[in-house]
């Protein structure tokens, strides 16, 4: 016994980092783990798509030289060997066609939670640690988003976009960030309330007292303390934004001629009748994807929860 | 604080959210794009004149700060102006708004009906099969968008098995109508869509219905039902299920809040005559009006649900107190 007590003296001055133990807490969560996997796998898909897909994007295969085939041009052909989710209207593999959409799903996941994230920290961080008048403002600002009917003035925007600005539109950049302009109110609430709780904290009287500026308090000591919940935040938004594109798109007010999947299914259902694949296909990427992003949130709140720390 | 009181204190303080709010519609629209440009661009024969006349008369020609004030002074008389296109607009939504409601609140209805019963028995036999397979398939649930569901739904139901009809809120002639009644028929046309929402909306009430009845399983209230020997339905429904309830009436609220995040989708996909359909077809021609009533509607209904939701905390809960 009196050997393993100056061992575990050193193991704790060493110690373990909160984010070891929250991993070490994450890899026991199966679900979570899925998630991750999944979110892991749709990445490697985004990166190296012109491998994993089947043939180039938007390749008429069999008429078009740089996708050959095996010569035949097949239209609207049902689930097969060399096309596993079919071909669409346009003779396009739909397989290797939802492999391209993949970045377009990163790029607005995170893109327009980048966004959301960063206004959503500046405002909850502010209100919460200002306090006061401040806090009043930046909290009714808040409501006022909150009550906004944003769905409805997200497509205001995109279809004021595309008929007035025609191809001049930002495309999908648009899209992002409209949908990252209206996303935050939620977060921002939330990382408020955590930034009231760990104002109180002692170190943060502490630092104040030894003369430290508000933004060396609020950058060095708050935004650490708070960054758990943001984490948990960044991955659901991920899922809602990538959701609401697909929404938006579907409905035909997606950018013109991005490839997304909401832009396929929304070109694809025209012809629901003759290729339902070319619909469901991409619809089911979109809740693989949003479920491997809510399952990973999901694993991260209860891993990063404070409350369960060690 | 009496329950009126607070209700007015409320309003007012929303007057100046709902104001802000109509001035951002109204300003986005304006600043952005010229309906008359879209309505004429593909008719060669129409003269700048010509067009000019249809501004002045659409009131278009105005600086927007002053239509902004016409159209809010009308709005306080009650009046919802013309649409662009197509007659009153009060006369377009108030049927719309009817279609809308009857979808939403039936779906409502019915996965809180189910959702509840079947929550509960999760969380009371926590980490059973059936709770590993109820929590599974519900966070599955929570990632299906509701425009997959919709396709999903007409493409089996409707297109393949033909047990419903794929869209719309009545056949167009009656000779379709089951046994010749008018009411069957509607219930047909409903059947689909309402089942949209009701499998949309159980994933998310499911969830939250049985970690709120974990929680409140847990208290010392609970042990003390059972300890006096009450049945174990009194203990649950009664005493359980009543406590448990606030985050579920916290989710009812924002969901009206959030009303039409679903109802330009599933309404546009079954071709239902409701507000969302019409907010679909009235961006898509610009037809100001009926965006901004809509919008305002919307808004409307999202500051009442807000207030009547802290209403039913009181109720729900006395050692909430409205303040």
């Amino acid at each position: 016994m009196t050997n393993l007590q100056p061992q575990q003296k050193t193991a704790r001055s060493r110690g373990v980092s909160q984010w070891a133990l929250a991993w070490r807490r994450l890899k026991t969560n199966k679900v979570a783990i899925a998630g991750l996997a999944v979110v892991g796998i749709f990445a490697v898909m985004a990166a190296f798509d012109r491998l994993v897909a089947l043939y180039p994007p938007q390749c008429t295969v069999g008429l078009s030289p740089y996708c050959p085939g095996d010569g035949i041009a097949r239209f609207d052909s049902p689930p097969s060997a060399i096309h596993p989710f079919g071909t669409d209207i346009f003779g396009y593999d739909v397989y290797s066609e939802i492999v391209y959409g993949t970045r377009a799903a990163f790029v607005i996941g995170l893109g327009a939670t980048g966004l959301t994230i960063l206004i959503a920290i500046l405002i909850g961080l502010t209100a919460g640690y200002f306090g006061g008048w401040v806090d009043n403002v930046l909290m009714r600002l808040t409501e006022v988003f909150l009550v906004i009917p944003f769905f409805l003035l997200l497509l205001v925007f995109l279809q004021i976009s595309i008929k007035f600005a025609g191809g001049a539109t930002g495309g999908i950049w648009l899209v992002v960030f409209i949908i990252g302009a209206f996303s935050w109110p939620g977060a921002a609430r939330i990382i408020r309330a955590e930034t009231l709780r760990v104002r109180e904290f002692e170190f943060v009287g502490a630092s104040r007292q030894i003369g430290a500026s508000s933004f060396r308090i609020l950058f060095r000591h708050l935004f650490p303390n708070v960054l758990h919940i943001i984490i948990v935040l960044v991955t659901l938004q991920i899922a809602g934004s990538i959701l609401t594109e697909a929404a938006v798109s579907f409905l035909g007010f997606g950018a013109p001629g991005s490839n997304t999947w909401g832009q396929q299914m929304f070109i694809e259902s025209n012809y629901i009748n003759q290729a339902w694949w070319g619909t469901l296909f991409p619809a089911i990427f979109v809740t693989i994807m949003v479920m491997g992003f809510n399952l990973l949130g999901n694993g991260l709140r209860d891993a990063l929860d404070p409350r369960l720390r060690e | 604080m009496s329950v009126l009181k607070y209700v007015i204190r409320r309003s007012l303080y929303l007057i100046p959210v709902f104001f802000g709010i109509t001035l951002l519609v109204f300003t986005i629209e304006r600043l952005a794009g010229d309906p008359v440009q879209l309505y004429t661009a593909l008719n060669p024969r129409v003269t700048e004149v010509q067009r000019q006349a249809l501004r002045h008369f659409l009131g278009l020609d105005q600086p927007i700060p002053i239509q902004y004030l016409q159209w809010l002074a009308q709005l306080l008389t009650g009046n919802l102006g013309f649409s662009f296109t197509y007659g009153s607009v009060s006369t377009i939504i108030s049927q719309e708004l009817w279609a809308t409601l009857e979808l939403q609140l039936i779906g409502l209805a019915l996965s809180l009906a189910i959702a509840i019963p079947i929550g509960v028995l999760s969380a009371r036999k926590r980490y059973s099969l059936l709770d590993v397979t109820v929590t599974s398939s519900s966070l599955i649930g929570t990632s299906i968008p509701i425009f997959f569901l919709g396709v999903a739904f007409i493409l089996i139901f409707g297109y393949n098995l033909h047990w419903f009809p794929s869209g719309g809120l009545q056949s167009i002639t009656p000779d379709k109508y089951p046994y010749g009644s008018l009411f069957l028929d509607q219930l047909w046309h409903l059947t689909l869509p309402a089942a949209v929402y009701t499998f949309a909306l159980l994933a998310p009430i499911v969830l939250l219905v049985r970690s709120s009845m974990l929680e409140v399983l847990r208290q010392d209230y609970i042990l003390a039902a059972r300890a006096s020997g009450l049945r174990e339905r009194t203990i649950i429904y009664k005493h359980g299920l009543r406590n448990a309830l606030i985050p579920i009436v916290t989710y009812v609220g924002l969901y009206f809040g959030g009303l039409l995040a679903g109802a330009p989708v599933t309404e546009t996909i079954f071709n239902w005559p409701g507000v969302g359909r019409q907010f679909v077809a009235s961006t898509g021609n610009l037809d100001f009006p009926v965006i901004q009533a809509i919008v305002v509607i919307i808004t409307l209904m999202t500051l009442v649900a807000n207030i009547v939701t802290d209403v039913t905390y009181a109720y729900i809960d006395p050692r909430i107190r409205l303040e």
